[in-house]
C-alpha cells in the first residue's frame, strides 16, 4: 500500500481504532486480569497483584453447584432470555404485520408509540412501570384490578417467587425488544412488491392468508436476523433491568440475570467483588464472542460486502 | 399499506383494535405518569379523587425544593444541563468518529477491511458489562492527581465510555448511508484533483445529511437516556441519577418525582413528534436491503 | 489535445475478465465512439484511460508518456458521467468552478473562466441555481463544463445522452460535435447507440465482450464490416444475413442463384470456401413485382414510415427487410424478386463468422 493511501486511511480510521483500543481491547484485557485477582471493593492497590488464577472460577463452579442465590440467577437467565427473546420476535412480527395492513396514520401512531419503550430515558422508563407493578395501593395494576374486585388486597407483584418478579422483568423488557423486531419486519414488508399482495386480494386472500402464505416466507432473513441478535442482546441487557431490582421493585434473586449479576457484583452495594463480577463477566464473554460467530455465519454476512469500486 | 386494495375491507378495525388493546398498559402507565405531575397526589391508582390538578409539582421542580422540611435545594437546571452536555457529547463523538471510519470502510478497498467489519459486528454483540469493569479500572488507574480536573475528567471519561459503545453499530450505519451514494461522484472529484479527505468532507458528508442526522439524533438519545454511565463515572449529577436517588423520597413528594420524570422525558417526546421520519428511517438504515 | 495509445490492455475484476487485450490508438484531436451493447467492457475501457480503474495488464501513453500508473488528477482528463454527477448542494457556478478551487486558482481566475466556458455552452444566465432546478439538457452542459473548464487534454464522455429524451438527444448530439471540432480536443466517447456513433465519431471502436473487433471510419464499419456482429450491430433496420451455398461461380440462397459478386470472385476461388453468409442492408436492395433475376420470396409484411416503407418479405422462410419506395403497394404473400446491389453486399465465412476479405489477409 503507498503512503498517501496509508496515510488517508489513517485519517479515517484512526479515531475508531483509539477508541476500539481504549474502550474495548484494554477494558477486556483488565477485565480477565481481575477475574483473576481477588479484587474487592475496588481496592485497587492493594488487590491489582493478586494474582490468584482461577481461583473465581472455580468459585463461580461451585456456586453453580451449591449457592442457592446464584442457581436462581442463572435460572432467571435463562428464563428471561428464552420467553422474553420469543415475545420479542412474535410481538415484533405481529406489530409489523398489523401496522401493515391498517391505515398510513394509526401505523404511523402506533409505530411511534412502541418505539417509546425503548428511546425514553432508561430511568424514566422504570419510574413508570415501577409506579404501575407497584405492591402497594398506589400501584396501578393492583388499584385496577381491586377496583374491578378481582383482588381484595394489594399485591407484591415483582415480590412473587419466581414467576411473579420473572413475569415483570419479561414484560418490562419485552417491550423494549418488541421495537426492534417491529422496525426491521415493517422494513422487510415495505420492500415486498406491492402488486403481490394486490394480486392475493384481488383473488380474495384474507389478511391473515395474505400473511402466513407470502408475507413471512418472504422474510426469513429477516426473522434469523431478528432471533439471532435479540438473543445476543438479552443475553448482555442489564440497564433495564437495573432499577427494576434497585428499587425492590421485583425480588432481588430472580430479577436479575447474569449481566445484572455481574454489574452489582462489581458495583452494587454492600460488599462488592471485581474478582468474581469479572470471573462471570468473562463466562459472559465467551457466550457472547461464540453466538456472535454463529450470527454472522447464519445470516451470512459475507454476502453483505461489497467491494469498493475503484483502483485510486 | 397504502393503497385501498391491500387493506382488509371488513376487519381493518378489529386490527386496530387489537392493536389498541395491545398498547393498553404502555399508554396507560406513561400517562398517568405524566398526569401525575400536574397533582398533588399520585394518580397511578386510578382512583378520580386523587387527581387534584396543580402546577406546584413543576414550580417545586424548576426552584429546587425537592423536601418540604427542610433547606435542601436542587438546582434541576444545572442536573438537566449536565444531562444535556453528556448526551451532545456523546452525540457529537459518535457522529465523527463513524463518519470517518464510514467512509473508508465503504469507499476504500485495503486489506483487512472485511475483518474490521466482521469485528465491528463482533463489538457491537459484546456483553458491555464485562467491558464496564475493564473501564473502570482504567478510569481510576489514570484518575487525575490533581482534585480540579476530576469533575471536567469525569465527563471527558463518562462521554467517550459511552460513545465507544455506539461507535460499531454507528460506523456500521455510516457505511450503509456511505453505499447509496453512487460511484460517479465520487470518481468525478477524484478526476478533478480531490484527495480522499476532500471528497469526503466536500462532496459525501454533504450528500449524506439525512445519515448524519440519523447517527447524531440516535446517540444523542443514547447519552440522554444512560443510567448506568453516568452513575458510575460522573461525580456529577443528571436527570437519571436524580431520579434514582429520590425514588425514596417520603410519599407525599412523589408528584414531585413524576414531573422531574416528565421532564426528563421531555426531548424524547419533541424528537418524536418533529423527527418520526428519521427516527424510522434510521432504525432500519444498515439492515439488509 | 494528445494521442493515446493503449497497449495490450487486459484488466480483470477478480475471475471476470472485462477487457482482454486491447489494442487501441486514438488520433491527437480525434473523435473516437467506443461502440457496444451493454456489459461489452467500454465502459471500463473508458474509466481505465482516466486513471479509476488501473489495468491488470498493458500500458498507456499519452503522447508518448507512460501514463500507468499515473493517479487520474494528474493525467488532465475530463469525464462526463452518463448521469452528470452534479453536486446538489452546490450551485451551477461551484459546480463548475470546483476543478479550479481543487487547484488553488486564484479567486478572480476562477470566476472568469467559469463564465468563459458557461457562455460557450450557453448556461451563464443559471449559474446561481442548484442542479435540481434544471432540465436535463441544462444538467448536462453544467457537467461538460466542468469537465472543460480545467482545459483537459482529453474529454471523456460515458453515454451523456442517454438520459435526455429522443428530440434533445439530436440537437446534443450536433452541438457535442461542433464543440469537440472547435475546441480540438481528443475525445473518447461510449455509446451503446449505433446511430448516435455513426453521426458523430472520426472512427469508431466496436467492442463486444472486452474485444475490439473492428477499428474504422462510420463508412468503414458501416460498409466493411469484418465480422458479422460489426455488420448486424450497425445499421437500423441492421444488415440481413441469409445462408448461401457457393456452387460454380454462383450463390445458392435458399434455392435462388445469383452470381456471386464481382469483388469477390478472386477472394472465393483463392480461399475455396463453400458456406457463406450473405450480408445486405435493407437500403442496398430493390424489390421487384413477381418472378425474376435474384432472391425470390412472398411478402410478410409490410411497415409504412412516411417517405418509405419496409418490406418483410420471406425468401421459402428466411425473413429479410428491404426499403421501397412509399408509392407501391404490395399485398400480403405477394410474390416479389428482391434485386441487390452487388457491390454492397457483404459475404462473411459461416463458420467463423467473419468477412471473406479479413481471412484471406
Amino acid at each position: 500500500m503507498d503512503r498517501r493511501k496509508l496515510r488517508e486511511l489513517s485519517f479515517f480510521l484512526s479515531p475508531m481504532l483509539l477508541m476500539v483500543f481504549l474502550f474495548y481491547l484494554i477494558p477486556l484485557v483488565m477485565t480477565v486480569y481481575i477475574s483473576m485477582t481477588r479484587m474487592r471493593n475496588w481496592n485497587v492497590e492493594r488487590y491489582l497483584t493478586d494474582f490468584v488464577g482461577l481461583y473465581n472460577y472455580h468459585r463461580l463452579f461451585y456456586m453453580f453447584q451449591h449457592d442457592p442465590t446464584f442457581k436462581a440467577v442463572i435460572m432467571t437467565t435463562i428464563i428471561f432470555v428464552g420467553i422474553t427473546l420469543i415475545i420479542n420476535v412474535f410481538g415484533g412480527l405481529a406489530l409489523a404485520l398489523a401496522t401493515f395492513f391498517i391505515d398510513e396514520k394509526s401505523a404511523s401512531f402506533y409505530r411511534l408509540l412502541w418505539l417509546l419503550p425503548r428511546m425514553s430515558p432508561i430511568a424514566v422508563y422504570s419510574l413508570v412501570w415501577y409506579y404501575f407493578f407497584h405492591g402497594s395501593e398506589i400501584g396501578t395494576l393492583n388499584s385496577f384490578l381491586m377496583h374491578l374486585g378481582l383482588i381484595s388486597q394489594p399485591i407484591p407483584w415483582g415480590q412473587i417467587v419466581p414467576w411473579g418478579a420473572w413475569s415483570v422483568i419479561i414484560f418490562v423488557n419485552g417491550l423494549v425488544g418488541v421495537s426492534f423486531g417491529m422496525v426491521v419486519f415493517t422494513s422487510a414488508l415495505n420492500q415486498i412488491p406491492k402488486e403481490l399482495v394486490i394480486a392475493a386480494r384481488v383473488d380474495g386472500a384474507s389478511s391473515w392468508q395474505i400473511s402466513r402464505r407470502i408475507l413471512i416466507p418472504m422474510m426469513r432473513w429477516h426473522l434469523l436476523y431478528v432471533l439471532t441478535w435479540q438473543f445476543l442482546s438479552l443475553l448482555t441487557t442489564y440497564p433495564h433491568l437495573f432499577l427494576l431490582v434497585e428499587w425492590d421493585l421485583v425480588n432481588r434473586d430472580y430479577g436479575t440475570t447474569l449481566a445484572l449479576y455481574v454489574f452489582n457484583t462489581a458495583f452494587g452495594r454492600g460488599e462488592q467483588d471485581q474478582g468474581l463480577a469479572a470471573a462471570a463477566a468473562v463466562i459472559l464473554s465467551v457466550i457472547g464472542i461464540i453466538g456472535g460467530f454463529v450470527t454472522l455465519k447464519v445470516l451470512k454476512f459475507e454476502r453483505m460486502m461489497k467491494k469498493p469500486r475503484g483502483d485510486f | 399499506m397504502r393503497d385501498v386494495e391491500t387493506r382488509p375491507k371488513k376487519y381493518g378495525w378489529i386490527v386496530i383494535l387489537a392493536l389498541l388493546l395491545a398498547s393498553l398498559p404502555l399508554i396507560t402507565a406513561f400517562s398517568l405518569l405524566i398526569l401525575s405531575s400536574f397533582s398533588t397526589h399520585m394518580v397511578t391508582d386510578l382512583s378520580p379523587g386523587s387527581l387534584h390538578p396543580t402546577l406546584e409539582n413543576w414550580i417545586n421542580l424548576f426552584h429546587g425544593k425537592i423536601a418540604t422540611t427542610g433547606g435542601i435545594r436542587v438546582n434541576i437546571w444545572r442536573i438537566a444541563l449536565n444531562t444535556l452536555i453528556v448526551a451532545l457529547g456523546v452525540s457529537g463523538v459518535v457522529t465523527g468518529i463513524s463518519a470517518l471510519a464510514g467512509y473508508s470502510l465503504s469507499r476504500i478497498d485495503f486489506k483487512g477491511r472485511k475483518s474490521m467489519m466482521v469485528l465491528l459486528l463482533l463489538l457491537h454483540a459484546f456483553p458491555g458489562v464485562a467491558l464496564i469493569v475493564g473501564v473502570y479500572l482504567l478510569y481510576r488507574l489514570t484518575f487525575p492527581v490533581n482534585t480540579t480536573f476530576v469533575g471536567l475528567y469525569s465527563f471527558v471519561y463518562v462521554i467517550l465510555a459511552r460513545a465507544a459503545l455506539e461507535i460499531p453499530m454507528s460506523t456500521w450505519l455510516m457505511k450503509g448511508f456511505f453505499d447509496t451514494i453512487p460511484w460517479e461522484f465520487e470518481w468525478s472529484g477524484i478526476i478533478d484533483g480531490a484527495s480522499r479527505i476532500t471528497v469526503w468532507r466536500k462532496i459525501m458528508l454533504p450528500l449524506i445529511k439525512p445519515g448524519i442526522l440519523a447517527v447524531a439524533l440516535f446517540s444523542f438519545l443514547a447519552g440522554w437516556q444512560d443510567i448506568i454511565y453516568v452513575r458510575t463515572f460522573l461525580i456529577d449529577p443528571t436527570l437519571a441519577t436524580f431520579i434514582e436517588a429520590n425514588i425514596e423520597a417520603e410519599y407525599s413528594h412523589m408528584p414531585l418525582i413524576a414531573a422531574a420524570g416528565t421532564f426528563y422525558l421531555l426531548p424524547t417526546i419533541i424528537f418524536f413528534v418533529t423527527a418520526q421520519q428519521i427516527l424510522l428511517q434510521g432504525y432500519s438504515g444498515g439492515i439488509k436491503g | 489535445m494528445v494521442r493515446i495509445t493503449l497497449e495490450n490492455i487486459t484488466k480483470k475484476f477478480g475471475d471476470f475478465t472485462a477487457l482482454r487485450d486491447i489494442n487501441l490508438e486514438i488520433e491527437d484531436k480525434e473523435f473516437m465512439a467506443l461502440l457496444g451493447p451493454s456489459g461489452s467492457g467500454k465502459s471500463t475501457l473508458l474509466y481505465t484511460i482516466a486513471g479509476i480503474y488501473r489495468p491488470t495488464r498493458g500500458r498507456i501513453y499519452f503522447d508518448g508518456r507512460d501514463v500507468t500508473n499515473v493517479p487520474p488528477k494528474d493525467r488532465n482528463v475530463g469525464l462526463v458521467f452518463q448521469n452528470w454527477a452534479l453536486y446538489p448542494h452546490m450551485t451551477v457556478f461551484e459546480n463548475i468552478a470546483f476543478p479550479l478551487e481543487l487547484r488553488k486558482a486564484p479567486k478572480d481566475e476562477i470566476e472568469r473562466k467559469v463564465r468563459e466556458v458557461a457562455e460557450m455552452l450557453r448556461i451563464e444566465h443559471l449559474l446561481d441555481r442548484h442542479p435540481w432546478q434544471l432540465s436535463g439538457g441544462q444538467q448536462q452542459r453544467v457537467a461538460i463544463a466542468r469537465a472543460l473548464i480545467k482545459e483537459p487534454d482529453v474529454l471523456l464522455l460515458d453515454e451523456p445522452l442517454s438520459n435526455l429524451d429522443a428530440l434533445l438527444r439530436l440537437e446534443v448530439r450536433a452541438e457535442l460535435k461542433r464543440l469537440q471540432k472547435e475546441l480540438g480536443i481528443t475525445a473518447v466517447y461510449v455509446t451503446h447507440d449505433q446511430a448516435e456513433a455513426l453521426a458523430m465519431a472520426d472512427r469508431i471502436a466496436v467492442i463486444r465482450d472486452g474485444v475490439i473487433l473492428q477499428v474504422g471510419t462510420p463508412d468503414e464499419v458501416y460498409y466493411k464490416p469484418r465480422c458479422r456482429f460489426v455488420g448486424g450491430f450497425l445499421g437500423n433496420p441492421p444488415m440481413n444475413f441469409v445462408e448461401a451455398e457457393v456452387e460454380d461461380g454462383n450463390l445458392i440462397v435458399y434455392g435462388n442463384r445469383i452470381p456471386v459478386p464481382a469483388h469477390y470472385r478472386g477472394i472465393i476461388e483463392k480461399l475455396g470456401v463453400k458456406e457463406v453468409l450473405l450480408g445486405f442492408r435493407p437500403h442496398d436492395a430493390e424489390i421487384v413485382r413477381g418472378r425474376g433475376e435474384g432472391l425470390v420470396g412472398t411478402v410478410y409484411s409490410f411497415e409504412p414510415l412516411g417517405r418509405e416503407q419496409i418490406v418483410t418479405v420471406s425468401i421459402n422462410g428466411a425473413m429479410v427487410k428491404v426499403f421501397a419506395p412509399e408509392g407501391e403497394h404490395f399485398s400480403f404473400g405477394e410474390e416479389v424478386t428482391i434485386k441487390l446491389h452487388e457491390d454492397r453486399v457483404v459475404l462473411f465465412d459461416r463458420k467463423t463468422e467473419k468477412a471473406l476479405e479479413f481471412l484471406s489477409g
